[in-house]
């Protein structure tokens, strides 16, 4: 009789716990939620404030540097320099550059263009490094008499985020020899590689890491972020 | 219906073309005189970035930046300015597309006066040309019925 109630209470003592428990992870998961609810409202908030703060200048910086590009290319096409053709010159790239300067600089903030474009100068010379090396194997591989090559289709997933960036990758990929980007499918590159040690090559993600670098994506930082942040700082001082 | 392109690459390496396209469309206008090239050339050119653009981006994201309205107004103007270049002439006492006859109004040599007529004209076929190949383009490719308007043709059609 005794054992018979010890073991009911003992029951009953372990449902208790067990509803406790339940109701305990409820309000964690509850919380959890919650603060990632408010945590994600803030940072789009914060967003907002950055994005304004860029856009103020993007777009005027953007239209000129445009306009200035276009304008070396139409010198260079047009090969006469008098006044007329010049000022002729100077409408059309104007009417072009009104119309094409989100085609061209697609979210590219204010301070940015000048670090993206010295860095990509500075990319140049590296690509140029890395395809003559590659040269060099692929030219092994196709000179030799057993003709050691192993082609495959590797996927590859990147950590780059916009699509200029990714372009980049992409054409940077099919320039070097030995390597064809096929296809970029939601961020996962498709690539034909020639044989092991090509693939194994691009699997190290120097390039990536480079491309990375120039765009200021994934893990590096953005300076311009730094810089938006101070001056929204010393106006809200 | 003309859909938004499915590659990055494409749509990338597009967006960054088309102003050159467009550039180079222009000059190929703006030196007719001098060079080969010209009116026709040109505009075809221009249509052809523009529809560049619509098969890369989809008529749906393209089309604030070709409207069909301004195609049409285009297309008329660019006739005009033909037609009325040649008047122009016709009416300073010369033969229709008689250049030399501008000389009087712009007060330069004729051979200079010829030089511009033959510019103004060929900004005139330019525009023309450019708006009559997406016109026609865009008619092939949506068989003259342009998403948005579909609904409202129902709707008329409803009421009526």
């Amino acid at each position: 009789m005794e054992v018979t109630l010890l073991v009911q209470a003992a029951d009953e003592s372990f449902t208790i716990l067990e509803k406790a428990r339940v109701r305990a992870v409820d309000l964690m998961n509850t919380a959890a939620k919650l603060t990632s609810e408010t945590r994600w409202m803030e940072e789009k908030r914060v967003r907002a404030i950055f994005r304004g703060a860029r856009e103020s200048r993007a777009g005027l910086q953007n239209f000129v540097v445009t306009f200035v590009i276009l304008f070396v290319f139409w010198a260079l096409l047009s090969g006469k320099y008098d006044a007329f053709h010049l000022s002729l010159g100077v409408i059309c790239t104007g009417v072009v550059a009104w119309m094409g300067h989100e085609l061209i600089f697609h979210n590219v903030r204010a301070g940015d263009m000048r670090v993206i474009a010295w860095r990509f100068l500075k990319y140049i010379p590296w690509l140029f490094h890395e395809i003559v090396v590659s040269n060099f194997h692929v030219a092994r591989l196709v000179l030799s008499p057993r003709l050691p090559i192993d082609p495959n289709l590797i996927r590859y997933r990147t950590k780059l985020e916009s699509d200029t960036s990714m372009v980049t990758l992409a054409n940077s990929i099919t320039l070097t020899p030995g390597t064809i980007t096929i296809a970029i499918e939601n961020g996962e590159f498709i690539v034909h590689a020639l044989d092991r040690k090509v693939a194994d090559d691009l699997n190290a993600g120097a390039m990536e890491d480079q491309v990375a670098h120039i765009f200021m994506e994934a893990d590096h930082i953005y300076i311009q972020d730094v810089l938006d942040v101070a001056r929204i700082f010393a106006a809200l001082r | 219906m003309i859909y938004r392109g499915e590659d990055i690459i494409i749509r990338t390496i597009s967006r960054m073309l088309i102003p050159f396209i467009q550039l180079y469309g222009l000059y190929v206008i703006m030196h007719g005189h001098y060079s080969p090239g010209g009116g026709f050339q040109g505009g075809v050119i221009l249509g052809a970035s523009l529809i560049l653009l619509l098969l890369a981006y989809g008529y749906q994201d393209a089309k604030s930046r070709v409207p069909e309205k301004l195609l049409t107004v285009f297309s008329g103007v660019g006739v005009f300015i033909y037609a009325g270049t040649g008047f122009l002439c016709l009416v300073l006492l010369g033969n229709f597309l008689d250049y030399a006859m501008l000389a009087k109004i712009l007060h330069t040599d004729a051979a200079h006066a010829r030089s511009l007529g033959i510019l103004s004209v060929e900004i005139g076929v330019g525009m023309a040309v450019m708006a009559v190949m997406v016109s026609i383009f865009l008619d092939i490719s949506t068989g003259g019925v342009l998403p948005g308007e579909e609904e409202e043709k129902q709707k008329t059609a409803e009421e009526a």
